[in-house]
């Protein structure tokens, strides 16, 4: 079966991964004309049409999670590897999770509402004496678009903001962000942190950064790494399984 | 301290940039880096720490001038961060403390749109713009004949992002190009009056970082906002201006080698030999030794392979990539120019 909708279908070429190929495009198949268009007009960054359409779709009986599944997310799926094979750069990503959120204001309330678990519930922030926050701004963006809870500490996060920031939603996962070196010690002194005040074990940590490296993930004691935001969702999938079975 | 390199060399520090600049013989390809090599250990050397010493000219030069007479560098660069306009014109700023750079809190910006653009009249009468202006003219008097000083000023570019937020600056090139442009010619105002008062002051050069990188925006970006701004600058000084943009740029390389500009500052993540086939002469390069990986936190050795590698690709000015990390260890920065010294020596030039 191909993709019905000519423009999705023509957006989809540029997902050439094969694992991604057969994970984002089985996805897409199977849903109608409708959740097609309202992926397609994500991509595209049209933030009325986009909250638009979520609109008609609730009239219509379609429920928060099809449409968010089968629409928003398919979307944003293709946007995060177009950013990463540099097609698409920053601002088109903006656009587009502009877009994400006119959606995301008509399901939002329904889907808090329904008490629908989320996956996971992740605290993320740029850390200590660190100002930079676009990526660490898509990374919570790509998050989100995979069905996590993201509360974002923004820049300049220290360790007792993290620590309370995981107490306060119950996170299991602290995702901490650094693009200078003169910061990324700082990463080590959260998980420090988090060991003294005994909470090291309540959660996993994982760390990213245009100087980040695994090497550096390894040293200061992180349990992951990613090298760009759609690593970062698979990371963050990855630990949390990793987490449940720890606490099992 | 005198260094091996200053001993050996036959022309001038001085001389040898500005020669490598204008395309003209040197003994030996300088070393000079652009945007800044200050760290934590010449702060304690001559006692003059972050951030005071981005503020205060005497501390500034003093700091500034380890460049020369620690590192053996041929220039002198004071200007150590981004932010010293933006905070003449007002905007929420974080001084941090010695082992950081100062910084812009983007996330309050001070303005909207390009109508909210205006030059206040004691612009250059700011603390912040004197201490670079201050310390140019100190460094001037100490070094100007025989060491390159290179002034900063800020491309309108980077200006948005500190005054308009880099999100909102972002999605404004998206929503409205015509009123980016509109923006972006204004912010130009301020990069061509602190410029002017540094070159006023005695810098020979000036760097002009506006970072429209590959990390967050298109080639045909660079193209579209900023190509033209960019030749117009060129054109509005009179010293050699040496754009830098940090990140990946050899995309957009072959439009930055038609600025006009005489440099180019590149990062260690576009090969030095594919960057000098991308603009193909049309500008020189400066670069790219790594600053997290290699200077950061690896050894002398290593520090010269990569220098190595930049001259036998052909870049002209040997420079670490960007603002070296301020607890960069001073054995690495030493390394680079005596490195060049030995490439010199064994390709018969010194
Ligand atoms: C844009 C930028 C800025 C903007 C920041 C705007 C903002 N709101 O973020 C401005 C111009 C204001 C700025 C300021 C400064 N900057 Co700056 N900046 C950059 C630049 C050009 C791009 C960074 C960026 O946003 N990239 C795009 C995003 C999408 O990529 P990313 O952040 O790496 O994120 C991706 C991945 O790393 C990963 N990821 C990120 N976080 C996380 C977290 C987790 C958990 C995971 C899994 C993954 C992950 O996913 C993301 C998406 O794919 C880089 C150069 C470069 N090319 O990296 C320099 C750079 C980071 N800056 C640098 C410097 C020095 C500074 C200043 C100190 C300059 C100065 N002297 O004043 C100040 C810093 C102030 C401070 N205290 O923070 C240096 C740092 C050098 C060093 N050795 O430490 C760099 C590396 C330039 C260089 N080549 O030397 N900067
Ligand atoms: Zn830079």
């Amino acid at each position: 079966m191909a993709i019905q909708h000519e423009g999705l279908a023509k957006e989809f070429e540029w997902v050439t991964r094969p694992g991604e190929q057969k994970h984002i495009g089985e996805a897409i198949e199977k849903t109608d004309a409708l959740m097609q268009e309202l992926a397609y007009q994500l991509i595209l960054g049209a933030n009325t049409e986009v909250g638009r359409l979520t609109k008609e779709a609730l009239d219509n009986g379609y429920t928060a999670n099809q449409v968010l599944d089968d629409g928003l997310l398919n979307g944003m799926a293709i946007v995060g590897v177009k950013f990463r094979d540099n097609v698409i750069f920053v601002p088109e990503v903006l656009v587009s999770a502009r877009a994400m959120k006119a959606g995301m204001q008509h399901l939002e309330p329904i889907l808090s509402a329904s008490g629908v678990e989320p996956i996971g519930t992740v605290v993320m922030g740029t850390v200590k004496g660190d100002l930079h926050d676009i990526g660490k701004n898509l990374c919570i963006m790509m998050l989100r678009g995979a069905g996590f809870v993201v509360h974002d500490l923004g820049v300049d996060t220290a360790p007792d903001e993290f620590a309370d920031a995981v107490e306060e939603h119950d996170a299991q996962l602290v995702g901490m962000s650094a693009l200078l070196t003169t910061t990324m010690p700082n990463m080590g002194r959260v998980i420090s942190y988090f060991e003294d005040v005994g909470l090291r074990d309540e959660v996993r940590m994982m760390v990213g950064g245009a100087p980040v490296t695994q090497e550096f993930a390894d040293e200061m004691g992180a349990d992951g790494y990613g090298e760009n935001a759609v690593e970062c969702v698979d990371r963050a999938k990855e630990l949390l399984v990793l987490l449940k079975e720890l606490k099992a | 301290m005198t260094t091996k390199a200053q001993v050996a060399g036959k022309m001038t520090s001085r001389q040898r940039v500005m020669n490598a600049l204008n395309g003209l013989p040197v003994d030996r390809p300088p070393v000079a880096n652009p945007t800044s090599v200050a760290t934590v250990e010449m702060m304690d050397l001559v006692n003059a720490y972050f951030p005071e010493a981005n503020r205060d000219p005497e501390m500034n030069a003093r700091l500034a001038a380890t460049e020369y007479t620690e590192f053996g560098f041929d220039a002198i660069a004071p200007y150590f961060s981004i932010i010293q306009e933006s905070s003449a014109l007002g905007c929420d700023m974080q001084w941090e403390q010695k082992d950081n750079w100062p910084t812009v809190r983007m996330a309050n910006p001070i303005w909207k749109s390009s109508r909210d653009v205006k030059v206040p009249a004691d612009f250059l009468q700011h603390r912040d713009i004197t201490a670079i202006t201050g310390s140019i003219k100190l460094l001037k008097q100490e070094f100007g004949d025989d060491v390159a000083i290179i002034g900063k000023t800020m491309g309108p570019w980077t200006l948005a992002y500190h005054v308009f937020g880099v999100e909102p600056f972002l999605l404004g090139t998206v929503d409205d190009p015509d009123e980016t442009m509109a923006a972006l010619h204004r912010l130009k105002e301020f990069t061509v009056l602190f410029g002017q008062a540094q070159i006023d002051a005695g810098a020979d050069i000036l760097t002009l970082p506006d970072h429209a990188t590959g990390d967050l925006v298109s080639a045909e970006y660079y193209k579209r906002f900023l190509l033209e701004m960019h030749q117009e600058l060129a054109e509005t000084f009179d010293v050699p201006i040496i754009l830098h943009i940090c990140g990946n740029t050899i995309d957009r390389m072959p439009y930055i080698a038609q600025t006009g500009m005489a440099a180019f500052h590149f990062d260690s993540r576009n090969d030095p030999q594919e960057a000098m086939d991308a603009v193909n002469g049309g500008i020189k390069l400066v670069g790219n030794v790594n600053n997290p990986t290699t200077l950061y936190a690896r050894t002398p050795a290593e520090v010269r392979k990569e220098v190595y590698r930049a001259l036998d690709a052909g870049v002209q000015l040997i420079a670490p990539e960007c603002a070296v990390p301020l607890k960069t260890k001073a054995e690495n920065l030493v390394e680079i120019p005596i490195a060049v010294e030995d490439w010199a020596a064994e390709h018969g030039m010194i």
